[in-house]
């Protein structure tokens, strides 16, 4: 089972980064708007296929990929297990972003600004892991006054409905803004963050080595994630969660489309400046205190005999203080910014050359900046774009990024429309094609929906 | 070639050419990870009058025992200890050291071999103990070690006296080899 788990996760690390570099800005497509409130969308209004507008599921290892670990290249496993280990960084993470829109809408209003709305649910995983703790588990300890620290070990783990609303409006013609209000609704929640404390051997006084627990202040805190009774958790309970009858919370996006010049365009956004307070199923552990031990010391005294396993333990539980805790906790989601400089240019003519629509760019090339702060984790990504427009009913969008993951990931993005049917698909890490196993991480998303344009 | 031909090439390319290099994950069951722990152990630092019963007569024999609260989490993976311990004895006299496993019904299950003999007036003695793969189940079965201290007796008849400051000093570690192959 063990070893199933593990080849599932390294296979799953052919995954994906929770930036959508692709989709950002692209084709006006309705989903735009998730990740920026104020971005140009030009329909009248559009209805998402339930359950289909938009489908992302996303996994990323920093660490190391399946194909380090399992290529058949006759080289022995010890030894590339022995390299990914030598070749680990500090800390390394693995993220898990999955996202389902359930329900999705949106309309123009007479004023020009855009209404739109729906219902979303989000997975999230994120684990940070020192080098420390992973040579601590692979090497030992052996290592005389090696401090292993926990002190980046860092996860977040939740599940939750996320019902939204949100307003794009033009104010002038250069620019347009955008917020989106969220209520979160949380299934389960798990967090360990700002961890403190390292053990460490060295030389003793008394006995050939001391060894210490050296400020430890651990703490994870969880919701709907322990049940007093197991037959608590069946599908009504999720449901239940899922529509607003979970630990609640709220959030706002917001974001600008700024015509710079006629072909240039800046856009920007802050998703998520939001939080859930937690005070459902609450239960959190925490370890706190210093300990250090020289050893048993035999007395050989007949007249007081020692119960010194229990002395020790008993000291140990007095020093190290394990703590589980049932108050409620507030947690702020991680907040990502996303921004773009693009300029677009080539417009169309008709065969006599006269210009078909003096609005209207058949490609655009840009910039896109995207950063998720947190206090689990933070990270930056940078990537280069080139949007074209393939005809009448086909758009396509190119991207260069580089992120934590990998200095080439190539996306492309497709959106076609045919009539009122929209159907748009997305995928990331192309490079890694020739071997999937190979690649730290990868994205797509695809979905369906229904758009109504304006008839000019 | 036009840009919409050029990125439909790509396109072609790109879904022609996705696919995997060779993997092979039962490599998996050939993978050995050996970690080694440290662990800090017992120390004892005796003067004369720990050899010396209320009559000032010598005693031949100290015995001491410590509880063994051993886990069998790690039974599948522990491949060897290795005891490793240091010795520093002013007294004339010899001394032996008996590490002796017992199980639940108190009974003797392993002796530690060698004994570990500490010479007279011997300067800092370093002994290193293994239990070796084969011995490994008795430590599992250890309810508590029992650590039996014989003092020899002298060459020349002479006896400890209370007053006397020689000492003997024991230190020791131990390392658990554990090779977690079943991964």
């Amino acid at each position: 089972m063990r070893k199933f788990i593990l080849i599932f996760f390294l296979i799953s690390v052919v995954g994906y980064t929770q930036n959508k570099q692709v989709l950002y800005d692209f084709a006006g497509l309705p989903q735009t708007l998730l990740l920026n409130p104020g971005a140009e969308v030009h329909n009248k209004y559009y209805v998402g296929l339930p359950l289909f507008s938009q489908l992302s599921v996303q996994v990323g290892f920093t660490g190391f990929s399946a194909y380090d670990i399992f290529a058949d290249n006759g080289v022995d496993i010890n030894t590339k297990i022995r390299n990914a280990i030598n070749n680990y960084g500090i800390s390394e993470f693995m993220e898990i972003n999955q996202q389902l829109e359930v329900l999705s809408g949106g309309f123009q209003l007479k004023n020009n600004s855009y209404i739109s709305f729906g219902y979303y649910q989000e997975f999230n995983f994120l684990a940070k892991m020192p080098r420390d703790i992973v040579d601590l588990f692979y090497d030992g300890n052996t290592d005389i006054n090696r401090r292993y620290s926990i002190n980046k070990l860092a996860a977040r783990a939740e599940l939750l409905g996320v019902l939204h609303i949100g307003l794009s409006k033009r104010i002038n013609k250069k620019w347009r803004i955008g917020a989106r209000a969220k209520i979160y609704s949380s299934v389960f929640n798990a967090n360990s963050k700002l961890n403190t404390g390292s053990f460490y051997t060295e030389e003793g006084t008394n006995n050939t080595y001391k060894q210490h627990l050296d400020n430890v202040n651990f703490l994870m805190q969880t919701s709907g994630v322990f049940f007093d009774n197991s037959e608590d958790l069946d599908a009504s309970y999720v449901k239940n969660k899922f529509l607003l009858g979970g630990n609640l919370g709220l959030g706002i996006d917001v974001g600008f489309t700024h015509q710079l010049k006629k072909q240039w365009i800046v856009t920007g956004s802050i998703q998520d400046i939001g939080f859930v307070k937690y005070s459902k199923n609450v239960e959190s552990f925490s370890v706190k205190g210093d300990y250090e031990v020289e050893g048993f010391q035999l007395d050989f005294d007949p007249n007081s005999p020692d119960d010194y396993w229990n002395d020790l333990k008993e000291e140990f539980d007095e020093r190290i203080v394990l703590d589980t805790l049932y108050k409620s906790y507030i947690a702020m989601r991680p907040v990502k910014l996303n921004g773009s400089v693009s300029y677009s240019f080539g417009q169309k003519y008709d065969e006599c050359r006269f210009l078909i629509d003096p609005q209207l760019y058949l490609n655009k090339v840009g910039f896109q900046f995207y950063s998720t702060v947190g206090a689990v984790h933070s990270y930056m990504a940078a990537t280069l774009f080139y949007e074209r427009r393939l005809g009448k009913h086909l758009q396509t969008k190119i991207t260069y990024t580089a992120d934590p993951y990998s200095f080439s990931n190539v996306g492309v993005g497709l959106s076609t429309q045919l009539g009122i049917f929209n159907a748009y698909v997305i995928a990331d890490n192309l490079l890694s094609l020739n071997n999937l196993y190979a690649a730290k991480s990868s994205s797509f998303q695809l979905g369906v929906n229904f758009i109504i344009h304006n008839k000019n | 070639m036009n840009p919409s031909k050029i990125i439909a090439t790509l396109l072609i390319i790109f879904s022609l050419y996705s696919c995997t290099k060779d993997v092979d994950f039962n490599q998996l069951d050939d993978a050995n990870i050996h970690t080694t722990y440290l662990v800090t152990l017992i120390h004892l630092n005796l003067t004369a009058i720990k050899f010396l019963d209320d009559f000032n007569n010598e005693i031949e024999f100290t015995e001491e025992s410590i509880q063994a609260p051993i886990a069998n989490d790690s039974k599948s993976y522990l491949e060897k200890v290795e005891f490793t311990v240091v010795t520093n004895n002013t007294f004339n006299r010899d001394f032996t050291l008996n590490i002796i496993f017992y199980n639940e019904f108190n009974e003797p299950i392993y002796y530690l071999q060698p004994v570990i003999i500490v010479p007279e007036n011997s300067l800092e003695l370093t002994t290193i103990i293994e239990i070796p793969l084969e011995d490994i189940p008795a430590i599992y079965e250890t309810q508590y070690f029992g650590f039996n201290l014989k003092l020899s007796p002298s060459a020349d008849g002479s006896v400890i006296s209370g007053a006397d400051t020689t000492t003997i000093d024991l230190k020791s570690s131990v390392k658990l080899f554990f090779n977690f192959r079943k991964i």
